[in-house]
């Protein structure tokens, strides 16, 4: 070291000191008084502003400080954090994979502790609770979620709300039935950047959940079954043919439009279409969000294929983990998956709560979905978010090259199990 | 390379040197240098029109539409990103960042390329290309390293880190640059003041640097448009430890949510972010004009 470096590493200790760790204190939430807790996140915009509404009570009780940073790069950021040790006390995490990632490196820190666990596991859907577990441990909350595969129309082209359909041969002829003058039956939008394709790697979820049932499912996912299993490629070719097939505008509309504005069409006159796929968060982007829920808009949820696997649920969340176990920052973790805290967020609307009794949902709809989410008989985890990242990766370029005709469904899945080989072997 | 000032036209200086260049020609010339600023200016053009129109129709239609009835344009996506809590004080942060991380990397580079350019040393020639090799190290590869060596000095969170690691991260090319430019500069002027009893540091602060001030300007400009539109190297040595000293790009960045809502406001916000690079370069632009003109002796 240099020694005018070290001329400054007591004061810069100092500071370090007096804003990562409160001292040894007994975890009560009174002493917390001038702590400091760092938070990264993958939430901008509306979202940042919910997050940091929902942590003010706990501030203004404690008298600790959350400083919060949110940034779309979190997986950059955190793995180079846990290769180097310095990392904020609670994180968003990127995925499940990269949880066990960290987990294992000794950084993230187990909950069980930390949490009220009784009262956790009683509030929160057990698919959820498991997924936040790494050997047995649960290193992993969600702070939001959200459910997967709701189908959204107009009620003003017709409603479907007195008797919503029941299977997918049903909802195909109800759509047909109903479909006046719109001009095809699927809104289809699956731009998204760099993650362009997901919007259509979660149709092909919910087809596979719904036709080869939740135990193949897994272990599609988890990469023992290859893409060219007739179970999944029946998902595929489902979803060239019901799906794609008609879908406004066609191919071209389908991978140029934005998921966020594919449902537009729905509210055009003459609409372009019947239904749009898409998960509940859709209610607080693009056209959606400046209209009226339940009027302008409503959803029934995705119907079943296979009797055999009925009731079955696919949703999504943001994980969230502690790397420092200081009393202020095991005391907020505490905190955020209290119900109180969850009704917050759930106030200000734009997300579902992972949490069963956080229930002041702004809308009907946003009650309906967290209530699908709650009680659902089979609920299944995202497939692509748990597959390794090459693999998800691999998933997106595919549905993209499928959805534009560039590639057939063989050509597609003999590239996906080309890159299923190297996915999974690190 | 040498980046340095286009001279005038030396039309009085030696005017039978050069034949006259034929009207035709010129016009082809002046045809195609438009037709590159065109296309080069387009996208920000259209970057500039989109930052001023409704988000509704935005995702409805192309920029260029903008201008036929009806005309929609306004100021609220520039109202979005100013009301973003903690704007200001990224602003602040952002020239906190960026103009000591200029002017450090600046004199190092100063002092380094008139080393190499006019001290005898053993070694001289491969130290040069060492320094220039790691022109090639990706800085993306030092991240964990030094950010490991920022934890252990207790740095990690200050804007000590950023100035720290830019300079790092400037400096092969900032001395390789200047070293030409130095290396450049006529030899005589040295031996005279050398002759006249100049040392190496009367010579650097009165010769060399007067008469590198475009290169000077030149690199300036290179370094703080890196350091200012830097996301990256701020999350990383700042963001995971403090996010209080964030910069500009991460307010930015941060106005997007998880999901991608909130891009409509990314238009406004990047001229936002220009504003004060554009100043910078305009307020040295002069330089690149004047400065070799000024300070040099025929040879």
């Amino acid at each position: 070291m240099k020694p005018w470096l070290r001329g400054l590493v007591p004061l810069t200790v100092v500071v370090l000191a007096a804003t990562a760790c409160g001292g040894d204190s007994s975890g009560d939430d009174t002493d917390l008084k001038g702590d400091t807790v760092t938070v990264i996140g993958t939430w901008g915009g509306d979202e940042q502003k919910a997050f940091l509404e929902m942590v003010k009570p706990w501030e203004q009780q404690t008298g600790a400080t959350v400083k919060y940073t949110g940034t779309r790069d979190i997986n950059t950021i955190l793995t180079t954090g846990v290769a180097s040790g310095v990392l904020p006390d609670l994180a968003g995490l990127p995925g499940p994979g990269q949880m066990v990632e960290y987990a294992n490196a000794g950084k993230l820190l187990p909950l069980d502790g930390v949490l009220d666990l009784a009262t956790y596991q009683s509030e929160v859907a057990p698919a959820l609770v498991e997924v936040g577990k790494v050997e047995g441990k649960i290193h992993g909350v969600f702070i939001k979620a959200a459910v997967k595969g709701l189908m959204w129309y107009s009620p003003k082209l017709h409603d479907y709300a007195a008797s919503p359909p029941a299977t997918w041969t049903d909802l195909l002829s109800q759509a047909t039935a109903n479909q006046g003058a719109a001009k095809a039956t699927w809104c289809l939008g699956i731009e998204s950047g760099a993650a362009s394709g997901w919007p259509a790697t979660d149709w092909i979820e919910d087809l596979v959940l719904r036709t080869a049932g939740p135990a193949a499912y897994t272990q599609w996912y988890q990469g023992k079954i290859k893409w060219s299993d007739p179970a999944i490629k029946n998902a595929f070719q489902m979803y060239v043919n019901d799906v794609v097939g008609k879908t406004y505008g066609g191919t071209v509309t389908a991978v140029a439009t934005n998921f966020e504005n594919a449902g537009n069409p729905l509210f055009a006159s003459p609409p372009g279409c019947v239904f749009l796929h898409q998960a509940s968060f859709i209610t607080g982007l693009g056209g959606f969000k400046s209209l009226t829920a339940g009027t302008d808009y409503n959803f029934f949820p995705f119907p079943d294929i296979n009797p055999q696997y009925a009731g079955a649920v696919e949703g999504a969340g943001d994980l969230f983990g502690m790397f420092h176990d200081t009393p202020a920052a095991k005391s907020l973790m505490r905190y955020l998956v209290t119900a109180p805290a969850q009704d917050i967020w759930v106030k200000i609307g734009g997300a579902l709560s992972a949490n069963k009794n956080a229930t002041s949902y702004k809308d009907d709809i946003s009650k309906r979905s967290a209530a699908l989410l709650a009680n659902a008989k089979v609920f299944a985890f995202d497939a692509s978010d748990l597959m390794p990242s090459a693999m998800n990766d691999a998933f997106w370029r595919g549905m993209v090259a499928l959805t534009n005709g560039s590639k057939s469904v063989d050509q597609t899945l003999a590239d996906l199990d080309a890159a299923q080989k190297d996915a999974y072997t690190s | 390379m040498t980046i340095v000032a286009v001279p005038e036209a030396p039309s009085a200086a030696q005017p039978a040197a050069r034949p006259p260049v034929r009207p035709r020609r010129k016009l082809v010339l002046h045809l195609a240098v438009v037709a590159l600023m065109i296309i080069w200016v387009t996208p920000t053009l259209g970057l500039l029109v989109s930052s001023f129109r409704p988000q509704s129709v935005l995702s409805q239609s192309g920029w260029w539409t903008a201008f036929a009835p009806p005309y929609q344009f306004t100021l609220e996506n520039y109202q979005g990103v100013l009301e973003q809590s903690g704007i200001g004080q990224a602003f602040i942060n952002s020239l906190f960042i960026a103009i000591p991380a200029t002017i450090i990397p600046l004199f190092v580079a100063a002092f380094a390329a008139y080393a190499f350019s006019w001290m005898e040393f053993w070694g001289r020639d491969v130290l040069f290309v060492v320094v220039v090799g790691l022109l090639v190290v990706p800085l993306q590869t030092t991240l964990i390293p030094v950010l490991k060596a920022f934890a252990d000095w207790g740095l990690t969170g200050q804007f000590l880190a950023v100035w720290l690691a830019h300079t790092g991260y400037g400096l092969p090319f900032a001395v390789y640059l200047l070293r030409n430019f130095m290396g450049s500069l006529p030899r005589s002027v040295f031996e005279s003041a050398s002759l006249d009893g100049a040392n190496h540091v009367v010579s650097f602060f009165r010769i060399a640097v007067p008469m590198s001030v475009p290169a000077f300007a030149a690199l300036a400009i290179f370094q703080f448009l890196f350091v200012w539109n830097d996301l990256l190297v701020a999350l990383i040595y700042i963001g995971l430890a403090n996010s209080d000293n964030l910069p500009m790009t991460a307010a930015m960045a941060n106005l997007v949510n998880s999901l991608g809502g909130g891009w409509y406001l990314l238009g406004a916000a990047a001229f936002l972010s220009m504003i004060l690079p554009l100043a910078v370069f305009f307020g040295l632009q002069r330089y690149f004009v004047r400065g070799i003109v000024g300070g040099a002796v025929k040879g």
